[in-house]
């Protein structure tokens, strides 16, 4: 295991780098703000919230202790990077870090902001590259939709580690009665509009464990959560494509349930639970009756990263049972998973033969 | 516009509708397409509730034929779109899911408006004149009892409306493995030997109706033979790769079929429909037909429309460019009259040029793409007439 005190040193100096980006005044912090609005189409409240709230540049001895134990020890360490959660370039290259002296970065073609200043911050920590050349007995890191990582799988060499972290989403489960509506709304409404709902950790289901008559309330104040939400952190530009998902999933729920206006997304209603709706990115959000969510969430379970949930503290260990492979927090907290390994938690690392 | 308490009785408003549908597609009528589609669309809002919500969500009027509301394909895989209580099914279509709640199911009050529609548009796409014998056969298994396949219907109702003989003595029935030329075991190639044979001594064309992905196994059967068909043959070609393992180039294989069944490449017909549909398209190529159009373009018959919608607004688009079709279809009285696909098309010149489905939304790094699943059918008690 890469728990040695150089491991720990070398994510400590990441989260130096990071926490300058992090910082408005440093001349990286200013650049990051200028640039990661443009590249990644969030708004700059967006991407200034994502910054001081979702960049995990600050983690306690413990977490640092979890993630260094964590990971196994590689000669060399390569991370191939998404998009769409600028964030996560920070830990996906700490994990590496962690795992290896030397390691190297190929960011996503769509983004490489991030990498970019992590590098700049303190140049010689880790090399960014156009291709990564794994040798075998190296260790890498890929994160993407799992088409892109079933070829990049494809074309590497025998010996090698791959770690995978593919598409993935998250739920929300709120219990009737628990905690007050508004203000799980309000945690959860941020949850989904941090990187506009486009990482593997943002809800896009709620299943309400209440009465069927309650799921209407629900969504109603969602839906006003969320048009808060946005009127401080704006909706960036959707995507064609997923303008007309969202079109295409709204008239459907339109048949079957319901669709609320929130801001320039919405919440659909699906009462019945006639299907099961996840919608596309964007802030679109399907709230959907559920007594037994483990069943809902069972045949989900391969692409279930994250679960929030608002209410009783019992309820976090039936969740943990039932996925064991996503990470359970309290709704508000969906997008910021402490530094103490990967995000995501589905075993997925492969020796390539 | 709901579902709104109405003095009509919706069996026998559904029955008028259905009569002037036949009269508007025998050419009796003087009642213009987008009126009658709207009096169904408000018909269908009164009473299927689901479209009622769509059409209450969206503020929609029935003012104009664009301004209705089309429903999504998609629907047709979760809801029960119907006018008509489950107890008055006399048939269901489903299309083709990899499980049976992935499937949508179209249902049926009555097949008469569709069966005459189907047997209309059929003929003068396949036949020379409405009233010439032919001999159907399809490269497709024998249906089974009951019967869920919109196409298998179709094929049946061809053999029953353009032949109605059987091949030896004894009584006519379509259902016999001699009509049905593909089981476990492949393609019946002497099956197929056979019923040209018949057609030939019956002086008359064979008609063939098959699914492109038949065809592709028929002509690895004949490894390069050949089967000589009568004169006036056709081929019925319907359908893509979609979710095969193996795709083969659409021109290549009209090419190879003709080839191999001496034919003029012309004589390849292919056919667009669709489980939700009640309606088909048919390319205008085979020579003589009285709807001509080039190989590409899918003729819409008078009963049936296709427009080309902006996949983001659902705006209807201009000619000649590319959108996702949105088909009205009168056939449809007791589903939807108008519904939503996600297929690509363009207007051409004689009719419809396709381009295949609209791809889901790409997965984008790491989230999840989009994805309408299934949680089961709907719940008893929910959604009722």
């Amino acid at each position: 295991m890469g728990c040695s005190s150089a491991a720990r040193d070398r994510v400590q100096r990441l989260c130096a780098a990071a926490r300058r980006i992090q910082d408005p005044s440093d001349p990286l912090g200013r650049e990051a703000r200028e640039r990661l609005p443009a590249i990644t189409g969030l708004s700059l409240e967006n991407v200034e919230l994502a910054l001081s709230r979702c960049l995990e540049a600050s983690p306690s001895e413990d977490e640092l202790e979890q993630l260094t134990r964590g990971v196994a020890a590689a000669p060399r360490a390569h991370v191939l990077l998404s998009a769409n959660v600028f964030v996560a370039a920070h830990r996906a290259i700490a994990l590496a870090l962690a795992a290896a002296p030397r390691v190297f970065v190929r960011s996503s073609r769509r983004e490489g902001v991030m990498a970019e200043l992590l590098g700049r911050a303190d140049p010689g920590l880790f090399e960014r590259v156009g291709e990564l050349l794994p040798n075998p007995g190296d260790h890498v890191w890929a994160y993407g939709a799992d088409e892109t990582l079933k070829a990049f799988q494809a074309q590497l060499p025998p010996g090698v580690v791959l770690h995978a972290h593919g598409s993935g989403f998250g739920v929300a489960v709120v219990q009737h009665g628990h905690d007050s509506t508004l203000d799980w709304a309000e945690r959860l409404s941020e949850d989904i509009s941090l990187f506009d709902q486009r990482g593997c950790l943002s809800p896009r289901v709620v299943l309400y464990q209440g009465p069927r008559e309650g799921v209407e309330s629900c969504a109603s104040a969602l839906s006003r959560a969320l048009e808060r939400t946005e009127a401080r952190i704006p909706r960036g530009r959707l995507h064609a494509t997923e303008s007309q998902m969202a079109r295409r999933v709204s008239d459907t729920l339109m048949m079957t349930g319901r669709v609320i206006p929130a801001g320039k997304g919405w919440v659909g209603v699906d009462a019945a639970g006639l299907g099961t709706f996840i919608p596309p990115p964007g802030r679109h959000v399907v709230v959907s009756c559920c007594s037994a969510v483990e069943q809902w969430l069972h045949p989900h379970r391969q692409h279930l990263t994250a679960i929030g949930f608002s209410g009783d503290p019992s309820l976090r260990d039936a969740l943990s049972d039932a996925v064991t492979g996503a990470r359970i927090s309290r709704l508000g907290e969906m997008q910021r998973p402490p530094l103490d390994g990967p995000v995501d938690r589905r075993a997925h690392s492969v020796r390539m033969t | 516009m709901n579902s709104v308490a109405h003095d009509e009785d919706p069996q026998l408003a559904s029955l008028e509708l259905h009569r002037r549908v036949r009269e508007f597609a025998r050419g009796q009528s003087t009642e213009p397409f987008d009126e009658l589609a709207l009096s169904i669309a408000r018909f269908q809002a009164r009473h299927s509730p689901g479209y009622g919500r769509l059409v209450s969500a969206k503020g929609a009027g029935f003012g104009l034929l664009e301004d209705a509301p089309a429903v999504p394909a998609d629907v047709f895989r979760i809801l029960r779109v119907s006018v008509f209580a489950e107890g008055d099914d006399v048939a269901v279509f489903r299309t083709s899911g990899t499980t049976q709640a992935e499937s949508g199911s179209h249902y049926f009050r009555s097949l008469d408006t569709y069966d005459e529609l189907a047997l209309r548009a059929g003929s003068w796409a396949l036949r020379r004149s409405d009233d010439q014998l032919c001999t159907p056969v399809a490269l497709a298994p024998l249906p089974k009892t009951p019967n869920h396949s919109s196409l298998t219907h179709m094929m049946e109702l061809f053999m029953t409306g353009f032949d109605g003989r059987a091949f030896g003595t004894g009584e006519f029935n379509a259902r016999v493995a001699e009509r049905w030329l593909t089981s476990e075991e492949g393609v019946d190639v002497p099956g197929l030997y056979r019923a040209a044979e018949v057609a030939g001594e019956r002086g008359e064309p064979l008609l063939v109706l098959s699914t492109s992905f038949a065809l592709v196994h028929l002509l690895d059967a004949l490894k390069g033979a050949r089967v000589e068909l009568p004169r006036d043959s056709v081929v019925m070609q319907t359908g893509g790769f979609k979710g095969r393992s193996r795709i083969v180039n659409e021109l290549d294989l009209r090419h190879d079929v003709a080839l191999a069944f001496g034919l003029e490449e012309e004589r390849v017909v292919g056919e667009y429909g669709m489980t939700e549909l009640s309606s088909q398209f048919y390319e205008g190529t085979r020579p003589g037909a009285s709807w001509w159009g080039p190989r590409g373009q899918y003729i819409e018959p008078p009963w049936a429309r296709i427009d080309a919608v902006d996949p983001e607004t659902l705006e209807l688009l201009p000619v000649g460019e590319v959108g996702i079709a949105r088909i009205t279809d009168l056939g449809n009285v007791d589903s939807a009259v108008i519904v939503q696909t996600q297929d690509r098309v363009r207007r051409g010149d004689a009719g419809i040029e396709l381009f295949g489905r609209t791809p889901g939304a790409p997965a984008r790094g790491c989230s999840l793409a989009t994805e309408i699943l299934l949680g089961g059918k709907s719940p008893a008690g929910w959604d009722t007439h």
